[in-house]
């Protein structure tokens, strides 16, 4: 299967890439608990610290004083924006590059949550006692807590210079009158989904230490460089003063990507107090200040031809970014999903009094696949067209932003090899019950642009007793990158996977490496391994073919020998290389190759739901999911189903349970800051039956291991198949995210009163 | 952060109630409790566990009926094979209440003493039901709220098994600083409009230590239906208890309609029971017992939809019995 490496410059995708379904190289450790989070890290004479937050929506801070807390049994060191060392202004992540100014700690608190004071204790019983002696004085404000309300006239000002995040976006191409003219049928839609928090497993928690004025920071994180050079410029330290450690993370979903006060104050701390300092938050506070995804409200016009080609797209979307600038622009699907000619996008963005929306996997493709995927639905109907069909007739293979053509695409397949997995012209054509208990089944589609390429460095080592060390930036929050890489470096190197040992996530031993994100891990390290371990390979057979006397492209290594392919019985096992034992270690070198120029690699993905609907009781059962996706070459399947798994069940959530409730007409504080309240779907919301099919369309331009992204994807057209499904079952068309029994009871019953 | 608190675990029950003094909560289960400290929903400046009672466990057949003990668990209660014979809602809104593990650990004592789930009563909110002026349910998010029984607070009761317990005439005993007392579950709650402060009759002192469950007929049938936003883990919408006896052509002799998640207190719909009464189970007489159910609901700014529901609740556990 394998040619030989030639020692020259990589080629794109001259071997294929390993495909295995091996278990996570480090599912034990995270399962027996041995696996140490960076809650576990201990340093001798830690401190614990806690924040003291703002309980108002909206608010000035009229004093704080510390020093009674100061003054308590146990504490070390405390801090408010009275402090000259507090007076940072915290940098937004580089994607957020026009934010008004973020203080540490600003007097101006714009929601309940905002950070006012910190305390470092021996104990964090003991921190958490000292911020309740924090002495502290606001004036209310009027707040708003509502993107609609944050826009009209004489309303609370989040931040001076009004409301509005940034200038209304707009994108146009094609004629829309013309468009919406050639259109058979046009319908108009408005959509709306609810805030989303992505909670993940493992609370944000950070412990700082200095040492000799260098900073170490072991913080759960997506992207330690990120967060170094955000700390460095809000601390004014060179980058090499300050390390960033993160080995395991327990989901991160885009809340992990970007530097969260908590970890500067931890440092600041740590600094005053001369002791390390351990900062984590509560499950509460993770879901008011680490981010969100933002409550959108779309509205979509669209035209359709009678043979289901579209002619135009009118698309506007109001969204609230919370109290910081960030974004929640999410037109990327009208713009691209499908080919269209005609299209207008006109996009708002506003402050609210509420915590800071974040990246939240699949950033805006997940709300507006909420409206545009309904609407192709919609469209379908109207003109007597199967939704696969109507899709099948839009499909593109280039950006209609560049006009670059895409490097592969995969995505007539996931319509048609879904459809057929699903079973879904027997499922469509499926004679209807009246009874109460409905069935219907829907679709919904997806696609992702992913960028992989440089600057990424990745080191592979090669030891004389025929182990193998990989060091690479990469973070791995539950992503699997770790088991992939070294599924790569095996396959180049020939030295099993129990015999490499992995560097990973720390700013300190690693070289510069992107961050998780972006669905493009693998996508980026993939080929920076490939390229690295190929090097370590081009030495270990040039060394060996001097020793065995036989060109290099006679030789291979195979199960840790070198072996001749003419002579097999003159193999030797690595750690018996002379030139090997000499050097004690081989050295490669690893970086991904540019993306291809003059073109985009695009993921795709369909999803396919069946639904059942209690229509006495609004209650709806996800019976099975099935999704087929193009993300490139699959590396492990076991690890792209458990991704595609994951991604559906929050993809479900986000369709049935999850919101986040603000007290909007009374206090603006938010309600459900708990598991119990914040309803994440259970074990019994999810279904047993899901499959996951890949579509891999031999992409051999991508990069050299024919890899694209996946990670995003899986969550991206759950919720519209699902909507799709309950309005096949029940003839009711639900606009508003999350689908719970009460939006499918007001549906059903449309003459219930209230909101 | 939990604050400091002082600990008892008394050997007897006597003893118990010596321990519960002013600023004493009990401790049994302790599944919420623990939380409820932590978040400041009230103050205990001492907990008097009850977990060393071993006489207030388990399930012991009586010879007119049955008896649990208050410590016994919500999974006990769920699998005990006579209760899922005999009184079937109860083992069934046992099983439906919270999650496997809180089941294991949650007792049936806990479950019916505990406090309610208002986001506000449990949130940074000075509620009226915390010794404050306002509901603020009233004007503010109030989807999970009730449609019937409410004044000034609008909470819903979030026990499961209390409505099963009702329907199946289950009364509570009751010990304190003045002694025993039996109390049948349908009198055990408080409404607001009796005192806003508290869900139960139980005095300062007071601890339940049993439930006694009466024989019933072999022909009366119960069951509970639950439905919540989510599959497990979650408190009810609404729900219905049933309790049913049923001659062989269908008449209904005797009937307990039980209602959960749409008032604050388990809410026993007289109404549907009196249009079940003397009638033959079946479709227009179940429909008409599903409106009775609504009589009278008066539903706040977002939770119109629990009148339909309930109602779809009602007909469809009737339904099933007939």
């Amino acid at each position: 299967m394998e040619k030989t490496e030639r020692g020259t410059p990589m080629p794109q995708r001259e071997t294929a890439a390993p495909i295995g379904k091996l278990f996570r190289v480090d599912a034990f450790e995270r399962v027996s608990g041995s696996a140490v989070y960076t809650g576990d890290v201990m340093l001798p004479d830690m401190l614990h610290a806690s924040i003291l937050r703002c309980p108002h929506a909206h608010a000035m801070l009229k004093q704080v004083d510390v020093s009674r807390a100061a003054k308590l049994s146990g504490v070390r060191a405390a801090l408010s924006g009275a402090d000259r060392e507090s007076k940072i202004t915290v940098p937004y992540p580089w994607w957020v590059p026009d934010g008004p100014p973020m203080l540490l700690f600003d007097p101006h608190c714009r929601y309940a949550g905002e950070e006012v004071a910190a305390v470092a204790a021996e104990s964090s019983e003991q921190a958490w006692e000292a911020t309740q002696a924090i002495t502290v004085e606001y004036e209310p404000l009027p707040f708003v807590a509502n993107a609609e309300l944050a826009l009209g006239r004489g309303t609370v000002a989040v931040h001076d210079g009004g409301n509005l995040v940034r200038p209304v976006d707009i994108y146009e191409r094609g004629d829309l009158t013309k468009g919406f003219a050639e259109a058979d049928v046009v319908l108009e839609e408005t959509y709306r989904t609810s805030c989303e928090i992505h909670t993940p497993l493992e609370a944000h928690v950070s412990v700082a230490h200095w040492d000799a004025g260098q900073l170490t920071v072991w913080t759960s994180t997506q992207a330690i460089f990120n967060e170094q050079k955000q700390i460095a410029a809000a601390l004014n330290l060179p980058l090499s003063g300050v390390r960033v450690i993160s080995h395991y993370v327990g989901g991160s979903f885009g809340s992990k990507a970007e530097l969260s006060k908590h970890t500067l104050i931890a440092a600041i701390l740590a600094r005053k107090a001369r002791q390390p300092v351990r900062l984590a938050l509560s499950r509460e506070e993770t879901f008011l200040c680490v981010g969100n995804r933002p409550a959108n409200t779309m509205t979509l016009k669209a035209g359709v031809k009678k043979d289901g080609v579209l002619s135009a797209l009118q698309f506007t979307n109001l969204g609230s970014v919370g109290a910081y600038a960030d974004w929640a622009t999410v037109g990327g699907p009208i713009a691209g999903l499908y080919l269209c000619p005609n299209v207008r996008i006109q996009e708002t963005e506003t402050y609210i009094n509420a915590g800071k929306s974040r990246a939240f996997r699949g950033p805006g493709e997940v709300q507006c696949g909420w409206a545009l995927e309904q609407m192709m639905d919609a469209l379908a109907e109207r003109i007597g067209m199967d939704p696969v069909g109507i899709r099948l007739k839009n499909v593109v293979a280039h950006s209609q932003l560049s006009q670059r053509p895409y490097t592969s695409s995969g995505f007539k397949e996931c319509l048609e090899k879904g459809a057929e997995a699903f079973g879904w012209r027997q499922a469509r054509n499926r004679g209807k019950v009246n009874g109460p208990i409905r069935r219907g089944v829907g679709m919904a589609a997806c696609s992702w642009s992913v960028e992989g390429g440089p600057p990424t460095t990745v080191i592979v080592t090669l030891l004389s007793d025929g182990s193998a060390k990989l060091n690479m930036a990469a973070a791995d929050q539950g992503t699997g990158t770790k088991t992939a890489a070294a599924m790569i470096v095996a396959d180049q190197l020939g030295v099993p996977v129990e015999k490499i040992t992995i560097e990973q996530g720390d700013t300190g031993t690693t070289q510069y490496g992107k961050p998780g994100g972006g669905s493009h891990s693998l996508v980026v390290y993939g080929p920076a391994v490939r390229a690295a371990a190929a090097d370590v390979k081009r030495q270990v057979l040039e060394i060996a073919g001097r020793e065995l006397e036989v060109p290099l492209t006679e030789l291979a290594i195979q199960n840790g020998k070198v072996i001749p392919l003419n002579a097999p019985d003159r193999a030797i096992p690595l750690p018996k290389v002379k030139g090997i034992i000499e050097q004690q270690a081989l050295v490669g070198v690893g970086h991904p190759g540019p993306d291809p120029a003059g073109k985009i690699i695009m993921s795709f993905g369909t999803q396919f739901a069946e639904v059942e609907v209690n229509t006495r009781t609004g209650e709806i059962r996800v019976l099975r999911l099935v999704a087929a996706h193009d993300s490139g070459h699959v590396v492990n399947p076991l690890v792209y189903e458990s991704q595609v798994f994951g991604g559906m069940v929050m993809g479900l959530g986000f369709a049935l349970t999850e919101k986040r409730v603000l007290d909007e007409r009374q206090t603006g504080k938010m309600l459900n800051t708990n598991w119990h309240d914040y309803k994440i779907p259970t074990a019994k919301d999810v279904p047993v039956n899901q499959t996951c099919i890949p579509i891999d369309p031999n992409d051999s331009e991508c990069n050299s291991i024919g890899v694209k992204g996946l990670g995003e994807l899986g969550t991206m057209p759950t919720a519209p198949a699902i909507a799709n499904a309950v309005y096949n079952a029940t003839g009711v068309r639900l606009t508003q995210a999350p689908i719970s029994p009460m939006e499918m009871l007001k549906g059903l019953h449309p003459t219930l009163k209230g909101t | 952060m939990l604050p400091k608190f002082a600990y008892s675990r008394p050997m007897s029950v006597e003893e118990t109630v010596v321990q519960l003094t002013n600023g004493s909560v009990i401790h049994a289960g302790g599944t919420d409790l623990l939380g409820c400290l932590r978040d400041g929903v009230f103050t205990a400046e001492k907990l008097v566990s009850i977990q060393a009672l071993n006489e207030l466990r388990g399930v012991r057949v009586l010879d007119n009926g049955l008896r649990i003990g208050a410590l016994t668990t919500l999974s006990e209660v769920a699998e005990h094979p006579l209760i899922r014979e005999r009184y079937a809602a109860l083992a069934q809104s046992a099983g439906a209440a919270a999650s496997p593990q809180l089941r294991n650990q949650g007792t049936i004592g806990g479950n019916l003493c505990q406090r309610p789930r208002c986001w506000y009563f449990r949130g940074d909110f000075h509620c009226l039901r915390k010794g404050g002026n306002t509901c603020y349910a009233v004007n503010g998010e109030n989807e999970f709220h009730c449609i019937l029984g409410g004044s000034g607070c609008y909470i819903v009761h979030p026990s499961d098994t209390a409505p099963a317990l009702i329907a199946l005439e289950a009364k509570a005993h009751i010990i304190g600083p003045n002694g025993k007392r039996t109390v049948p579950l349908e009198s055990f709650f408080v409404l607001p409009s009796q005192d806003v402060t508290r869900e139960t009759v139980l005095r300062p002192g007071e601890i339940v230590t049993q439930i006694i469950l009466p024989s019933l007929p072999q022909e009366v049938r119960s069951s509970y239906r639950k439905v919540r936003s989510r599959g497990a883990w979650d408190f009810a919408l609404s729900g219905v208890a049933l309790g049913l006896k049923l001659r062989s052509d269908r008449i209904v002799e005797w009937a307990r309609v039980v209602l959960a998640g749409v008032a604050p207190i388990p809410w026993r719909a007289l109404d549907a029971e009196k249009a079940l009464i003397g009638r033959r189970l079946e479709v227009t007489v179940i429909a008409e017992a599903a409106a009775a159910c609504v009589k009278g609901a008066e539903p706040l700014s977002q939770n119109a939809y629990k009148i339909d529901l309930v109602q779809g609740v009602v007909e469809e556990s009737l339904l099933a019995m007939a």
